[in-house]
């Protein structure tokens, strides 16, 4: 079981960092056809080669049409899909300063709490990240330049947040089974200096 | 009081349009129903989430009260894109006064079923505002420039500029570092972007401007409904066609004041005669063509909103001329 | 219960949830939340703000610089940039008493020129640097203090996330933020220097000795640093000759670095694999407490709690300097137990307003257009200007009065009141966004939670905490020291700007 969750959670990490490599080199790219058509558009370079500046610039040498909206669309799933990582990793940032100093079955409660809410909370997340997809299908809502439809970037982000929300009640059940049992399955901060 | 309404916008509370148009409408509504609603005025978006969502925070209560730019939803309110599009609009009041008339012909009851429209309204004449003059179609070419709409973007390609997407606050970086060399928008928001102490030049078009925005301002449905008959009045005397053209000519009255500020910086201010538009206008053509066929497959008939545009236009705009 | 009430109450549920350890995302998230429920009579409006807010909130342009300097801080390491780094500064540094320690200082800034977090530093320099300061026999305390302090040049020297969230909360321009942020961390970087240098005068026995290098070797050392100063040239170089955004900065920056490493045969697939899982964790981390911080300042909004403090603030009448003392001690005394992060995205909407409605007089009209002015006629009497309008500004010049809109249009300059006033808010806001910066990261090293501090003893198990809290207190005070100095002296961290 933990092992197939952890490899959803590294997997859809993964993806997240080659569509986040994507946006890089898309801005590069971006970038440079910036660049390439300014310098084309120069008096040096018109003077210079004016045909093959014609030439450049008619095959489209420019900024990528529409590259900030695809960042937006594309940072958004990466987020997203960096969430199960985080969840199983215990890796949000707390603070532990007085839970050093209960005893070990507090903080064991404390732990199934949280993360019985964080489950919760995750849940929830996706159930309405569902319902704003469902909306953004229905009324026909575009981006402003490449005008794809904005449900396609909701429903990427919901698949990611319905993995998230299945990581999430896997832990809120791995912290309710470790206060039963007071075994400790997966480590965190607080565990490791007690 | 008995009813509170929160109205939620994304500009600073001191910008022109929430202290000149939406203040004074809130002012207004609060007066009349003598103390029985209270309007809360939430500016920056402080309820939450990005401008875009504006509409829906309307149309799901999370907002009674918003106003937006219709086109921060492409795609949602096609209809009222007929206004948008290059040297269609002629000024601000006219325009608005046409756009309440075809909003209540055609889009009420269709694309803006799910929300109370209380105002409709387009700001002052869209114009260029770059580093180096533009004076001739030509003069775009190789500029990189930001487009305030759609339409101004797939204009500016077609006139050999590179259109270049920035959010608005990000305008003055973009001009100051040179990302940019030029931005359109309004004459109104250049104080804010200090765009006339980082370009010289503007330009204007004389009779049909170059571009405009459309804003509402729209109601929670079920929060208009809840109200007792008398109070549903008081709403609806404050709105509609009087208050659409008020706000679109406070609107557009701010842009003098911020044309001074560059006149006083001793920027250049080029404006295309009426007979030298003819160029650009022919440049401009094929958007026309596009966005007629874009309508035709949303089931639209575009020609016809363009016809009736045209005719409500050239109807008002003598009757708002100074 | 007013909307008010509730919106108060929300302080100590949100501190009680923080400290029964309740992640800060989280616990923001929640008390948000349930706040949201609560003024607004039902779930309607928080599910129907949850429909999009979680998408848009991830979906954001400028913030995704912060998942791309992540990543360009790892790839920065696997290309050995970090090693690179600190055998260069050793080998100049390492000899002198207390050299490794402030050798590793240097590598730190170094880094923190390329890499855009504090954790990130810590770690990265913790594991170059620890077993070297252990091998010339630093005490452990002394060495784990060190670099948890050298950590915090990752922020402080730009490029830096926590200025990133800054500039986005308050809406001001990223690259002048990093400007501005450059002399303040180099500051930080000499007084921690001079931290260890007192350190070590008081305990000798601290710090070992190391036989000086080679000339040759040092240049050696020297020269293989040459990619740290390629990519942060070329991103800083950019964005300031405007070849592009900052955003786009922190692309160019990812891939030049991971270009980099793929040339030293650093970057493969396993170490790439390896740098997604560690970036996806800390920007899932990050973006986590950005959603809950949304979330609950929505909320908090609709309570009116920071117009109604922002309000109550001015209208006491308390001196600017005074509410500005008050806040950066709030920030350090918070910082011993909050996050930098948690704290900026918490408190900024609630104190900025404050900040930015008050007057420091850091802008003189009338000094600025005589500067404009002097400048003018320096290079001679314009053309057609009258001998008594020049007169006239001579004297208004000599005088100190502003100048009229007419002798403007004769000198050809601009600078209107409306200009000064708004060069006044944009200096506000940058001088408060360093001085935040500086004191949110002092609470990374300060005991007893400091997020440095926890890293690097994390990596060395034989020192116990309370060594590493002892030593680093000399670090803190330098830290303070800097406070007092930015804030007596605005113009260390104004004067880089352009006009
Ligand atoms: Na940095
Ligand atoms: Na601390």
């Amino acid at each position: 079981m933990h092992k197939a969750m952890m490899g959803l959670a590294r997997f859809l990490a993964i993806v997240g960092g080659i569509v986040l490599s994507a946006l890089i080199i898309l801005t590069c790219v971006s970038i440079l056809g910036r660049l390439l058509n300014g310098g084309l558009h120069s008096d040096l370079i018109e003077g210079l080669a004016p045909g093959m500046a014609k030439w450049l610039l008619d095959l489209g040498v420019g900024p990528v049409n529409g590259d900030f909206e695809l960042v937006e669309a594309g940072v958004a799933f990466a987020i997203f899909c960096f969430l199960p990582l985080c969840q199983i990793t215990a890796g949000h940032a707390s603070v532990d300063i007085l839970a050093n100093s209960f005893p070990k079955s507090v903080n064991r409660f404390l732990r199934m709490v949280i993360e019985i809410a964080f489950a919760l909370v995750l849940c929830l997340i996706a159930w309405r990240l569902l319902e704003g997809t469902m909306d953004k299908f229905g009324n026909g809502e575009t981006t402003l330049l490449l005008e794809f439809p904005i449900w396609w970037a909701f429903a990427l982000s919901f698949c990611a947040a319905l993995a998230a929300a299945v990581v999430g009640v896997y832990m809120a059940g791995v912290r309710t089974y470790e206060f039963i049992t007071g075994r400790i399955l997966i480590w965190d901060g607080v565990e490791a200096t007690q | 009081q008995e009813v509170t309404l929160k109205l939620h916008q994304f500009l600073p509370a001191q910008a022109n349009v929430p202290k000149l148009v939406l203040d004074v409408w809130a002012d207004n509504v609060e007066e009349d129903s003598g103390g029985r609603i209270k309007v809360e005025r939430y500016p920056s978006m402080q309820l939450g989430g990005k401008p875009p969502e504006l509409i829906d925070q309307a149309i799901d209560g999370v907002a009674d009260i918003v106003w937006t730019v219709v086109g921060y939803t492409p795609g949602r309110f096609p209809s009222t894109e007929v206004f948008e599009l290059p040297f269609m609009m002629t000024n601000a009041r006219a325009v608005s006064h046409a756009y309440w008339e075809m909003f209540e012909k055609h889009m009420k009851d269709t694309e803006f079923k799910d929300v109370k429209i209380l105002g409709t309204w387009v700001h002052g004449p869209g114009i260029f505002h770059t580093k180096d003059p533009v004076e001739a179609p030509e003069d775009l070419q190789g500029m990189k420039i930001r487009g305030g709409s759609r339409s101004v973007n797939s204009l500016l390609t077609k006139l050999g500029a590179t259109p270049v997407g920035m959010p608005v606050p990000a305008v003055s970086e973009g001009l100051s570092k040179g990302v940019i060399d030029g931005t359109t928008i309004p004459w109104e928001v250049t104080t804010a972007l200090k765009v006339p102490e980082l370009v010289e030049n503007h330009t204007e078009f004389e009779g049909r401007a170059l571009y405009v925005l459309t804003f509402v301002l729209a109601m929670n449905k079920d929060k208009y409904d809840s109200l007792p008959d008398d109070l549903k009045k008081v709403i609806d005397d404050n709105s509609g066609l009087e208050f659409s053209v008020f706000a679109g000519g406070t609107q557009a009255d701010s842009d003098g004041p911020a044309r001074e500020v560059a006149l006083d910086l001793g920027n250049n201010i080029i404006t295309i005669s009426e007979a030298d538009t003819a160029a650009w206008r022919e440049i401009a053509q094929p958007i026309y063509d596009e966005w007629i066929a874009d309508m035709d497959s949303k089931g639209i008939d575009g020609q016809a909103l363009i016809d009736e545009a045209n005719m409500l236009i050239e109807k008002y705009t003598p009757q708002y001329e100074n | 219960m007013t909307a008010l009430e509730i919106g108060i109450a929300s302080f100590p549920a949100l501190m009680a949830l923080i400290f029964l350890r309740v992640p800060i995302g989280l616990a923001m998230f929640l008390v948000g939340l349930v706040g949201l429920i609560l003024v607004t009579d039902g779930t309607t409006v928080a599910f129907a703000r949850l429909k999009t807010e979680t998408f848009t909130t991830f979906s954001s342009y400028s913030l995704s610089i912060v998942p791309m300097f992540l990543l360009m801080g790892h790839f920065a390491t696997l290309g050995g940039m970090s090693t690179a780094l600190f055998k260069a500064a050793e080998g100049w540094l390492g000899h002198r008493r207390g050299g490794v320690a402030m050798a590793s200082i240097g590598a730190c800034a170094g880094f923190g020129a390329i890499c855009g977090s504090s954790l990130a530093t810590a770690a990265t320099m913790g594991r170059v640097a620890l077993p070297e300061l252990k091998q010339y026999g630093y005490a452990g305390g002394f060495s784990t203090a060190t670099l948890a302090a050298g950590g915090t040049l990752g922020i402080l020297i730009p490029p830096s996330v926590v200025l990133v969230i800054y500039a986005i909360l308050t809406e001001q321009n990223i690259a002048k933020l990093f400007l501005a942020a450059f002399i303040p961390g180099i500051l930080a970087a000499i007084g921690y220097v001079i931290a260890i240098s007192i350190y070590v005068r008081l305990y000798p026995d601290s710090a070992g000795v190391r036989p000086p290098v080679p000339y040759a070797e040092r240049f050696a050392a020297l020269l293989r640093v040459w990619p740290v100063l390629l990519v942060f040239g070329l991103v800083v170089g950019g964005i300031y000759l405007g070849w592009f955004t900052p955003t786009e900065g922190a692309a160019v920056g990812a891939f030049g670095t991971g270009f980099i490493a793929w040339l030293n045969g650093g970057l493969n697939r396993e170490t790439l694999i390896d740098s997604f899982l560690v970036t996806a964790r800390s920007t899932a981390m990050i973006f986590f407490i950005v959603l809950g911080a949304a979330f609950y300042n929505g909320f908090l909004a609709l309570t009116q709690v920071p117009q109604q403090l922002s309000d109550f603030v001015v209208s006491q009448g308390f001196s600017p300097w005074v509410v500005l003392i008050l806040i950066l001690c709030f920030y350090l005394v918070f910082g011993c137990l909050m996050d930098s992060l948690s704290m900026i995205l918490l408190t900024i909407p609630i104190f900025f307003p404050v900040i930015s409605a008050m007057d420091f007089g850091l802008v003189d009209l009338a000094a600025m257009q005589a500067d404009l002015a002097r400048e003018v006629l320096a290079v001679g009497v314009p053309e057609g200007m009258g001998a008594e309008m020049l007169a006239s500004i001579q004297e208004a010049i000599a005088t100190g009065l502003e100048l009229t809109r007419e002798q403007m249009r004769a000198l050809d300059i601009r600078m209107t009141q409306g200009m000064a006033n708004r060069i006044e808010a944009e200096m506000v806001a940058i001088w408060f966004g360093i001085l935040v910066l500086i004191v949110v990261e002092v609470g990374l090293i300060t005991p007893p939670v400091g997020m440095n501090l926890f890293i690097i003893n994390a990596m060395d198990r034989k020192t116990p905490m309370v060594e590493t809290y002892k030593a680093v207190i000399f670090f803190v005070a330098s830290d303070i020291f800097r406070v007092i100095l930015l804030v007596a002296f605005p113009a260390i961290t104004l004067f880089l700007l352009p006009g």
